[in-house]
């Protein structure tokens, strides 16, 4: 078990969100920035698919109430466990009773926390993601508050080492503010102004951004499109909507729109662009549907060498 | 429908949308529909999700396990192969949804359209709507299409909260809000029908294609 004791303005449990729904009108949901609670899921020997905290807006602090391995990834925060400096991307082993406070969010917008066994919530939809705008998923579909507690599930597997700590050569290049992209499902409406402007120029994170998409700021998209019949998007769709500012629907997007789609965000980089606050820059950069798959195997095969080291022998 | 029309696109590394071609038309949404039940129960391995649209229909996958090439011509295969296949497709499923019509906007509709309320009720319930496609909110089915005298454009300024279970009308359009919502149609009833339940499976009540017709209950 864990308990809050001191809520950030936003803690929900996620996991890597919901397949085999949209048909239904589900989202994918799940945690914004997938790689980041991924690592933190290696880090504590958890399979991928295990469900961890997402943690945004403000500091806070929560308690263990059983021993456990912990790991934080994402955003960068300067925290404390029990009063010791806790290193990102680090397993490290709390006792029952241990605090874990979060002072502030330094960089970046979604801490993710792992701990071994993962967050134990009903599985809905096949996912223990929290859907806050359908109120279902997680802790209830709310997000947690000071003096709640959740489950820890069993340890499976191997217990990972103390200390393991993930290179930010394995991490994505959150600071670049770089975001690959394929050409959209739409990509012949735009004409080679459009295109230029839509890769050549810095866009910039607006005030409306949320889990359900980040408005972009910058030179206006030329565009004579209008809305068109809805067709199903994904998260990473960028869409162009009148005005020509560009909209990235994000993890909690409705599953249809009918917003012409110009680029789709590698899945590889969703997180760098997810991790990204209002005010924030981005430039988009254009690759092939080949490049991409491979940008996302890439991550996999990451992942899966954070996991090895975590629960490596350690050798004396 | 020649195969030609049809074409495969990326929808980023992990989902593939099939372009139809042509114009939007009930018949073209219902054909996507047919061959997105077939490929559903084809049950391709890598498959996630198939979600069929007005012109398009988009098959999510395992882009880990299978490459857009690979994946793009099994699928532009099998949406043709269901495409001959299509016309012996037994019809879709049936609802009947009981309202009570006391929706808040009916009496502004009856204003707007220049019918008496009973009227506004009478044609609402006097057709069976196909689900058009599902989306904005899970379980929210979009159903074609409503009498033209009753089509009024959605409310200027969406109201911030719809209560779960309103039936709504907006342009040819009628809803049942699955959920509780920000919404932007007009209320004009209220069934205790359950549109979505997430411990169910499937969780949302109507699918692609089904037939739904309204009835009175007071």
């Amino acid at each position: 078990m864990i308990t809050v004791t001191k809520a950030p303005p936003y803690l929900t449990v996620q996991d890597v969100g919901r397949k085999y729904s949209r048909a239904s009108g589900v989202p994918k949901g799940g945690a914004m920035d997938s790689f980041a609670l991924g690592a933190a899921n290696a880090l504590v020997g958890n399979s991928g698919d295990a469900a961890g905290l997402e943690w945004a807006l403000g500091g806070g602090s929560i308690r263990f109430d059983r021993d456990t391995a912990f790991a934080i990834s994402g955003a960068t925060v300067n925290a404390t466990i029990s009063g010791r400096d806790v290193a990102p991307c680090t397993t490290i082993y709390a006792r029952a009773g241990d605090a874990l406070s979060v002072e502030t969010i330094l960089n970046g917008r979604f801490l993710y926390l792992a701990c071994s066994g993962g967050i134990e919530v009903p599985v809905l939809l096949r996912s223990r993601s929290t859907y806050l705008p359908g109120r279902f998923g997680g802790y209830g579909g709310k997000t947690l508050k000071t003096g709640d507690s959740i489950a820890l599930g069993a340890e499976q597997g191997q217990r990972p080492t103390e200390g393991s700590h993930c290179a930010a050569d394995l991490m994505p290049r959150y600071d670049g503010g770089i975001v690959h992209v394929t050409r959209g499902t739409h990509e012949d409406l735009f004409d080679e102004t459009a295109w230029s402007t839509f890769t050549e120029s810095v866009y910039r994170i607006s005030t409306a951004s949320d889990r359900t998409g980040y408005k972009l700021e910058g030179p206006p998209i030329r565009n004579a499109m209008g809305t068109l019949p809805s067709e199903a998007g994904c998260p990473g769709t960028i869409q162009v909507p009148a005005d020509g500012l560009p909209i990235a629907v994000m993890a909690d997007a409705p599953t249809i729109g009918g917003y012409a789609k110009i680029a789709v965000v590698s899945e590889a980089d969703l997180p760098i662009l997810a991790q990204r606050r209002p005010g924030d820059e981005v430039r988009f950069e254009l690759v092939t549907i080949e490049q991409s798959q491979r940008m996302l195997k890439r991550r996999a095969a990451d992942l899966h060498t954070i996991g090895q080291l975590a629960t490596r022998t350690v050798r004396r | 429908m020649t195969s030609h029309q049809l074409r495969a696109l990326p929808l980023g590394d992990t989902a593939i949308t099939i372009s139809f071609g042509g114009e939007k038309s009930p018949e073209l949404l219902h054909r996507i529909q047919a061959i997105a039940r077939s490929l559903s129960e084809k049950r391709i391995t890598h498959v996630d999700d198939i979600v069929p649209a007005y012109l398009t229909l988009t098959v999510f996958y395992d882009a880990l396990h299978a490459s857009y090439q690979e994946m793009s011509a099994q699928l532009l295969d099998a949406c043709e192969s269901a495409n001959q296949l299509q016309s012996t497709r037994t019809p879709s499923r049936k609802h009947v949804i009981p309202v009570r019509y006391d929706g808040i906007d009916l009496e502004s509709i009856a204003t707007a359209t220049r019918l008496p309320a009973d009227e506004v009720i009478a044609r609402h319930i006097a057709r069976t709507y196909t689900v058009d496609l599902l989306g904005f909110v899970p379980g929210f089915a979009y159903l074609s299409e409503i009498d033209a005298a009753l089509q009024v454009p959605r409310r200027p300024q969406p109201r911030p909260r719809v209560a779960a279970g309103s039936v709504a009308i907006a342009g040819a359009q009628t809803a049942v809000y699955p959920l509780d919502t920000p919404g932007g149609w007009h209320i004009i009833g209220t069934t205790s029908m359950v549109m979505f339940d997430p411990g169910r499976d499937p969780p949302a009540l109507l699918a692609p294609g089904d037939a739904v017709r309204f009835e009175n209950v007071g």
